[in-house]
């Protein structure tokens, strides 16, 4: 698995790659969350998510626009995720703990998921997906 | 220059029809050599894309702090006819009316050169950063007030004075606003958020007034040599941004739904007439008042500040001018010799209105609409007049800022907050921020030379330099 941070001049634009669909939305899931808190996140409180959508890169963006709703609203940090995607159906157990000032102030706010470049595709080595975060 | 691209003027540039397939327009930029040297592939091929766009008029614009975005190029500028043309979020982008206000006072430069308790009251007082809550209670019902009417509400609420919606953009609030449009989601996020400052670049910055270059115009403004101002920049926090996120996904089914293609995703769109277009167009409103409403509120805080600091009446601060740098607005502009009114979007660019023109203060009618251009962190910031050259050339737009060069995973690389606050320290400028990510993030050396752009579009016409103001101070989201 990796998570590759392309420069982008003026947002923040993620290569991902992973074995399993599950792995990648997690894995961008958990740089979402780093970019807006900082990497020191807990995981003490649980939250679920459950999405469904048209099609994959919108699966994707809908996930992590909710993420960024249910997070703001009710002051969660989340730490990580288990994904479970069925087709276009999402499941999401998402763990984190209430915003803390101190510990998570080093991040920037995102203000949405772009659709410009956004893509989500297999081949022989695994899944791949590029995403721009509007910051 | 990039290929394909025509040089058609000192600092014109064009990009012909067929440099990416659909244009049914040229692309125009305007760029110095320097400033092409930097410029992105990428922003031009973006600038290139809105061309595609159905109805669009004469040319897919951009200004001279051009650079890559998503969808639309940062700095785009785009006209639609109301007949055959769309509505896009992605021409206005997440932050709906980020945009930018500046405020003037009596004081002067040794009153507040290395007042440390200034910039900390200010921190203090003006929630800014990553989870930074309202200090004043929002209900459902005042905020369907800052929807609505916008920074009307906010002064009739007691955040200003009557002059403040003379010297704003729209009067203060868009009235074609629909807060029904408005999903309940936005504004579960807009209730907290009332009067904070954000992150990323918005920021609330102590400047000096430097150089006049128009006097007559710096008069009618109300800027004297030697003052100081505050300037404010900040959008429609959260509430905007699930605007952005709702309707893009309605209009991504619009475009299937009225067979447009498109070449990016992010250019979603809809017919100006269409259901969608209007749901857009008057959430993108409500969500434009919330943006002014909130920027009234922080005015507010500063001069309660500097009231109290520096025993000044709230009068005597008043409001040079307040302006939006991403929002799509009906306008009547002459094309091809005939008024026609077209829905222009501008993300990342300014309205620069020509003497005469609607909607303008009536005490700078005869000047033109005033321009505010914020530099980046420890750079000057720049007043400038809008111009008749600005109606004929780019539908009254022009420049919003300095434009950024590095990116942000680069900057956090190559540049160290604590550094950079310690360097402009040394040249006297005070820097308060939740984190020192925040700072290195918006370093001076990740943006253009602003000092550059302005004079670009002073070149080309479609603005004129009025004022230069130096940084003294500034508060980071």
């Amino acid at each position: 698995m990796s998570l590759e941070d392309i420069p982008h001049t003026a947002d923040v634009k993620f290569r991902v790659r992973a074995d399993t669909l599950n792995a990648l939305f997690s894995e961008i899931f958990g740089a979402l969350m780093q970019v807006i808190y900082g990497k020191d996140r807990r995981g003490d409180l649980v939250k679920e998510a459950h999405i469904e959508s048209s099609d994959i890169e919108s699966l994707l963006a809908d996930f992590l626009s909710e993420v960024l709703f249910i997070s703001e609203v009710e002051g969660l940090v989340f730490s990580h995720a288990e994904i479970t995607i069925k087709g276009l159906k999402l499941t999401a157990v998402l763990h984190g703990e209430l915003f803390d000032r101190a510990r998570h102030s080093e991040g920037t706010e995102v203000k949405g998921i772009s659709y410009s470049d956004l893509s989500v595709s297999r081949d022989t080595n695994g899944y791949m997906l590029d995403i721009i975060f509007d910051v | 220059m990039i290929d394909g691209v025509k040089r058609i003027g000192a600092n014109d540039w064009e990009v012909p029809i067929g440099f990416v397939p659909g244009m049914r327009v040229p692309g125009r930029f305007f760029l110095s050599e320097a400033l092409g040297r930097i410029l992105e592939p990428g922003a031009v091929q973006q600038l290139a894309n809105v061309a595609t766009m159905p109805g669009i008029v004469r040319y897919s614009l951009a200004m001279p702090d051009i650079h890559w975005g998503y969808g639309f190029p940062i700095g785009g500028v785009a006209a639609f006819s109301l007949d055959e043309g769309v509505i896009s979020p992605g021409g206005v982008g997440f932050d709906i009316n980020c945009g930018v206000r500046l405020l003037s006072t009596p004081l002067t430069q040794t009153d507040v050169r290395g007042r440390k308790d200034l910039f900390d009251e200010l921190f203090r007082s003006v929630p800014a950063g990553v989870g930074a809550k309202s200090k004043t209670s929002v209900t459902a019902r005042s905020l369907d007030g800052m929807m609505i009417r916008g920074a009307h509400w906010a002064v009739e609420e007691g955040y200003g004075v009557s002059h403040d919606l003379i010297r704003c953009e729209e009067k203060g609030y868009m009235k074609a606003a629909d807060s029904s449009e408005v999903s309940a989601k936005a504004k579960q996020r807009g209730i907290p958020q009332g009067g904070t400052l954000g992150s990323g670049n918005h920021f609330l910055e102590i400047q000096i007034v430097q150089e006049i270059y128009d006097p007559e115009a710096a008069a009618a403004f109300g800027i004297t040599a030697g003052q100081v101002c505050c300037m404010v920049h900040c959008g429609s926090r959260g509430l905007g941004h699930q605007v952005c996120t709702d309707h893009l996904k309605i209009l991504e089914g619009a475009t299937k739904k009225y067979h447009i293609s498109l070449p990016d995703r992010q250019l979603a769109c809809a017919p100006i007439t269409s259901k969608e277009g209007k749901s857009y167009f008057g959430a993108m409103a409500a969500s434009a008042n919330y943006a002014w409403a909130n920027r009234q509120m922080i005015t507010h805080t500063v001069r309660q500040v500097l009231s109290k600091m520096f025993s000044i009446p709230y009068e005597d601060m008043p409001l040079i001018y307040d302006v939006a740098h991403n929002v799509a607005k009906f306008e009547e502009h002459t094309i091809d010799g005939r008024r026609m009114n077209v829905c222009v979007h501008r993300k990342g660019a300014t309205r620069a209105f020509g003497p005469g023109s609607p909607d303008l203060p009536p005490d700078v009618l005869s000047i033109g609409q005033p321009v505010i251009i914020p530099g980046s962190m420890g750079t000057s910031s720049f007043v400038l007049k809008g111009t008749a050259g600005a109606m004929e050339k780019t539908f009254g737009s022009t420049c919003h800022g300095a434009g950024r060069l590095m990116s942000r995973s680069q900057a956090k690389k190559r540049l160290i907050g604590r550094e950079v606050a310690g360097n402009l320290l040394k040249e006297g400028i005070i820097v308060r921020a939740p984190s020192e990510n925040a700072i290195a993030d918006e370093a001076p050396g990740v943006y253009k030379p602003i000092d550059e752009v302005v004079n670009v579009v002073h070149e080309v016409g479609i603005s004129q330099l009025v004022a230069r103001l130096s940084p003294v101070g500034v508060i980071k989201g």
